[in-house]
């Protein structure tokens, strides 16, 4: 663990999870709508006279859950599945590479659309969901070329010679010397996540309730010109967890 | 002819691509739980409006011929009409939204392929000496900085505090509403060009024929410009291309934070009023626009670099 790196999300999460239980993101008091920032309301207050601080902090736990539990998904079905089209070699390496290629290329937001314009109102259950149909694909890419070297190295060669053979060679040889560069994706898909669902927030898919990163900048952009605090909390915030969530990979590798 | 049979095989691959996400919308509005037709009527709808918005949109009808109908529809571009303005056929309005999206996407890929490239050129060649470092960690800074985030607050300071540009939602922005939004969408996508373009020309820039080029006299410029770039084009287009899918997603955002009309404006509003046939439309059209930006980088690097013909 390099704890340098993993310094800001943890200080991050600690500050939102110290503040999140005394301040409520639902509670309006439309006298103080758009009102800039303040000694009782750092960050300001927003539409309808929201705690922007209230709502940074919950929307940044839920954003950070969210991201840590599709990344992980996309993990466990991603690593596997290259690591074993690569050990399978000739045409379904060839299949599960162009297929990574499309799906990492494929445009998630269209495809979160699709899906999600299915139920009434999505909740982060629907949003993890969609988000690990596709967040597979930058693992099973590594994986796979992790696994083309390592599938000649010694070590490798020794355990088969042992008859070790299928899954456990996997496991137990392979892969744990990829985690490395695995644990810097699982960041950035991370990263990735929580600004893809602050867009989809933004253009008003999000979750209901409006507890999002996103829905602050949405509020921002429609009061620009007489309150421009509310943009600005929503832009930083966004930035700053992602940039957070990047390191964090960083971190574990 | 090895390159016309690699893009044709592409072709097949994107026609593929773009069934598959017709087949998914498709099925996600039919087959998961929830009632379209009670989706688009609301829990008041009495059981008589329900039963002929259901023989309207062919419901009552079996899921396989639905879905026969449906394909045919996407071929013949006859989607039905659209069901919160029933005097417009789907299709066109789908096709109306398709102009102000390709101009915006592709404005922005003009710019980030010029100022990419050229940012290329600066932080690998003699051009700038040391300081052309910093065209390198500026161009990692753009590309760490989320669009998203970036977006409303350059939109802030350039509209609302400098008076540069129009106004978000300014019907009279024109032609420099279209600069700053595809701008804006071009900077990240350029700074990917600039970071892959940069390792693409270390790689060539030792070559031999580099060096044979200035011992006749050819000028720095054209030295890099001539000569290093077309063989380092492949990685640049290649990196265009995987970015494709982000581009279209940041112009939906793009299309929101200004209030323009657009396929991300149309499939979002129809989404908001549960417009099946548009919403459909929208989304396999905007699937298809992706996939054909996508053969025709394909089709651009077999033309740029003879290597790949062979």
């Amino acid at each position: 663990m390099k704890w340098r790196n993993a310094a800001p999300v943890m200080a991050l999460l600690a500050a939102c999870a110290a503040v999140a239980p005394t301040r409520d993101p639902e509670r309006l008091v439309p006298q103080l709508s758009f009102r800039g920032p303040s000694m009782a309301h750092p960050f300001g207050c927003g539409e309808a006279g929201v705690d922007l601080l209230a709502l940074v902090a919950h929307a940044t736990l839920r954003g950070a859950a969210l991201a840590a539990v599709v990344a992980c998904v996309g993990l466990a079905i991603g690593a596997p599945l290259g690591a074993a089209a690569a050990m399978a070699r000739g045409r379904i390496e060839r299949a599960v590479d162009r297929a990574c290629d499309l799906v990492q290329a494929f445009p998630s937001f269209l495809l979160a659309l699709a899906v999600l314009s299915a139920v009434r109102s999505p909740n982060r259950v629907h949003l993890a969901f969609v988000f690990s149909l596709t967040a597979w694909a930058p693992f099973a890419r590594l994986a796979l070329a992790q696994t083309r070297v390592l599938r000649g190295a010694n070590f490798v060669e020794a355990a088969r010679a042992l008859g070790v053979r299928g899954p456990t060679l996997l496991t137990r040889h392979v892969l744990p010397s990829s985690l490395g560069v695995l644990a810097v994706q699982l960041g950035s898909t991370a990263g990735a996540i929580v600004v893809s669902e602050a867009a989809l927030s933004f253009v008003g898919l999000g979750p209901r309730g409006g507890v999002s990163l996103g829905s602050i900048l949405e509020q921002g952009v429609a009061c620009m010109l007489f309150a421009p605090h509310v943009m600005a909390v929503g832009a930083v915030a966004i930035m700053l967890t992602s940039a957070a969530v990047i390191a964090a990979g960083r971190a574990i590798e | 002819m090895p390159a016309i049979r690699a893009v044709l095989a592409r072709t097949l691959e994107a026609l593929l691509v773009v069934l598959a996400m017709a087949t998914l919308v498709f099925f996600a509005l039919r087959l998961l739980p929830g009632d379209p037709a009670r989706l688009l009527l609301g829990d008041q709808a009495s059981p008589a409006e329900l039963a002929s918005l259901r023989a309207e949109l062919g419901l009552n009808q079996p899921i396989s011929l639905q879905y026969a109908h449906f394909l045919k529809g996407l071929v013949t571009l006859d989607l039905g009409r659209s069901l919160r303005h029933p005097s417009v056929p789907a299709a066109a309005m789908v096709a109306r939204a398709c102009v102000p999206t390709s101009e915006l996407a592709g404005l922005a890929v003009g710019l980030a392929a010029i100022f990419g490239t050229l940012a290329a050129v600066l932080a690998t060649g003699p051009f700038l000496g040391a300081r052309r470092v910093w065209v390198e960690r500026a161009a990692v800074a753009v590309a760490s900085t989320p669009l998203l985030s970036f977006a409303p607050l350059a939109t802030y300071v350039l509209a609302v505090r400098l008076r540069l540009a129009p106004l978000p939602g300014d019907p009279d922005a024109g032609a420099a509403g279209l600069f700053l939004a595809s701008s804006l969408l071009a900077l990240p996508l350029a700074s990917h060009v600039a970071r892959v373009g940069r390792a693409s020309l270390e790689d060539v820039a030792k070559a031999q024929f580099l060096v044979a080029a200035r011992a006749r006299g050819a000028s720095q410029a054209r030295t890099w410009l001539l000569h290093a770039l077309p063989p380092s084009l492949g990685p640049i287009l290649a990196v265009v291309a995987s970015q494709l899918g982000a581009l279209l997603g940041g112009a939906v955002v793009l299309e929101r934070l200004f209030e323009r009309p657009g396929l991300g404006t149309l499939i979002l509003d129809a989404y908001a009023a549960r417009d099946m046939p548009v919403l459909e439309g929208a989304i396999v059209a905007a699937g298809a626009l992706f996939v054909l930006v996508q053969v025709a980088a394909t089709a651009a690097h077999a033309i740029v670099d003879p290597r790949v013909r062979r």
